[in-house]
């Protein structure tokens, strides 16, 4: 190969800029999806069937498509169906965070399943009404059992975040792109915007793992 | 607003053939990619060292790098270092199947550790020579184990896949995009594409949990 590399010629700014709007939009659908994802995860836990449905099928449709179908749909056609004009930035958090939403309610579902019947028994046995119950009992064993798939999906948000820079929200990828046709030089480019993904969520799997071996070792 | 879904029924040869495109590259990455994942997943628990750096390396990266800048590296690096063209499918399959090779090979180093040690015992107890110890009672148990997290793996390809439209691959996303520009009513087209999607994938990830639950309970392993 005769190809001579130039990483002189890739400015940092725009990137920076980009990396910036991709962490808002990370940790904006992060707050979403964490705190959605458990009320959604008590919808689809519910007893009563009108509840449970519409929850359940909310959950599976987000999971079951593509996440650039769902962006490009939300862009597209929540302003025509719905009447609502949104700016880019906020449409990219809700399109990520409802998302998120569907993964984490799954993830929040599996721990809560796990709450030990005597735990609530005994909030039963102390007078807490359901909705106590709910707060003090279920939600911080449910929320700490969650901890490590919840760090998973949540550095997925990180990555799928990249396809807002099709619906031109100016993220890393978009700043990259642009840079890689002003400057002729896609190889450098694109190496180093994939280096700063790599550097962002790799240290948090790294975690992710710390977590799950610890939590191996507690449970045995 | 007025939806009129009969506009699919002038464009349904056109999504068909997108989502032909869309299944066939999926099919080939899924079969190509589970080998590719195999082999890794033997190579990151091989003693020499490094073949487990390098195994090591690759799977980090590709998993920790959104898939489309995989894809757009593929597209548009690949050609220029290796100084030859490289047609839409060839790229589209190389960046799909090293994507499938770093998810599959986590999934099978997972089952092949959970094949207790206690088989190896028993193999050497029964003076097993170690080929058969890996291909007649390691390797069943572990793929056995690994089906339900490939399955899911193929799930998680077919939704990766529509990725490729990006580049102007002509699967389902690009043709159902291209309709929905063209004949500026996106709400159906669209929508018609995201049900196709879910009609595939939902029994798909119902066949999931299906066998994890019954099958394997059932083999009880």
């Amino acid at each position: 190969m005769n190809y001579s590399f130039d990483f002189q010629s890739i400015s940092f700014a725009p990137l920076w800029e980009g990396l910036m709007v991709t962490l808002e939009l990370t940790a904006a659908a992060n707050i979403i999806g964490i705190v959605g994802g458990f009320l959604l995860a008590l919808l689809i836990m519910s007893p009563i069937a009108v509840i449970r449905l519409p929850a359940m099928l909310f959950v599976e449709f987000f999971r079951c498509t593509p996440a650039i179908v769902q962006i490009v749909w939300f862009f597209y056609c929540v302003p025509m169906l719905f009447n609502v004009f949104l700016g880019s930035m906020t449409m990219g958090i809700l399109a990520l965070g409802f998302n998120l939403m569907a993964f984490n309610a799954e993830a929040y579902r599996a721990s809560i399943q796990a709450v030990f019947r005597e735990q609530i028994d005994a909030g039963i046995a102390l007078g807490l009404n359901p909705f106590q119950r709910i707060l003090y009992i279920v939600l911080p064993t449910a929320f700490r059992a969650s901890i490590p798939v919840l760090l998973t999906n949540g550095i997925g948000i990180f990555q799928q975040s990249a396809l807002v820079a099709i619906v031109a929200v100016q993220d890393l990828m978009y700043q990259g792109k642009t840079l890689a046709t002003e400057t002729y030089r896609p190889i450098e480019t694109f190496t180093v915007v994939a280096l700063i993904y790599f550097a962002v969520s790799f240290p948090v799997t790294q975690i992710v793992g710390y977590l799950e071996r610890r939590r191996q070792l507690l449970m045995s | 607003m007025a939806l009129d879904f009969s506009i699919i029924l002038r464009f349904q040869d056109a999504l068909l053939l997108g989502l032909w495109m869309t299944l066939k590259l999926t099919l080939i990455c899924v079969i190509l990619g589970c080998t590719l994942g195999f082999l890794v997943g033997l190579a990151r628990t091989s003693r020499s060292v490094m073949l487990r750096t390098i195994s090591g390396v690759y799977v980090d990266f590709f998993r920790g790098t959104p898939v489309l800048i995989q894809l757009f590296w593929i597209f548009f690096c690949l050609p220029l270092i290796l100084g030859i063209e490289l047609s839409n499918l060839a790229s589209g399959v190389i960046a799909l199947t090293l994507y499938m090779g770093a998810i599959t090979s986590e999934t099978f180093r997972a089952s092949l550790k959970s094949v207790g040690p206690e088989q190896l015992d028993a193999c050497i107890a029964l003076g097993l020579p170690r080929r058969i110890q890996v291909t007649n009672v390691i390797l069943p148990q572990a793929v056995l184990r690994a089906i339900p997290t490939l399955l899911s793996n193929c799930v998680s390809l077919f939704k990766e896949s529509a990725l490729v439209s990006a580049v102007g691959m002509a699967d389902l996303m690009f043709v159902g995009q291209n309709i929905s520009n063209n004949t500026a009513q996106p709400v159906e087209v669209l929508t018609i594409v995201a049900l196709i999607y879910f009609i595939i994938a939902f029994p798909l990830t119902r066949a999931v949990s299906l066998i994890e639950r019954r099958i394997l309970a059932k083999l009880a392993i």
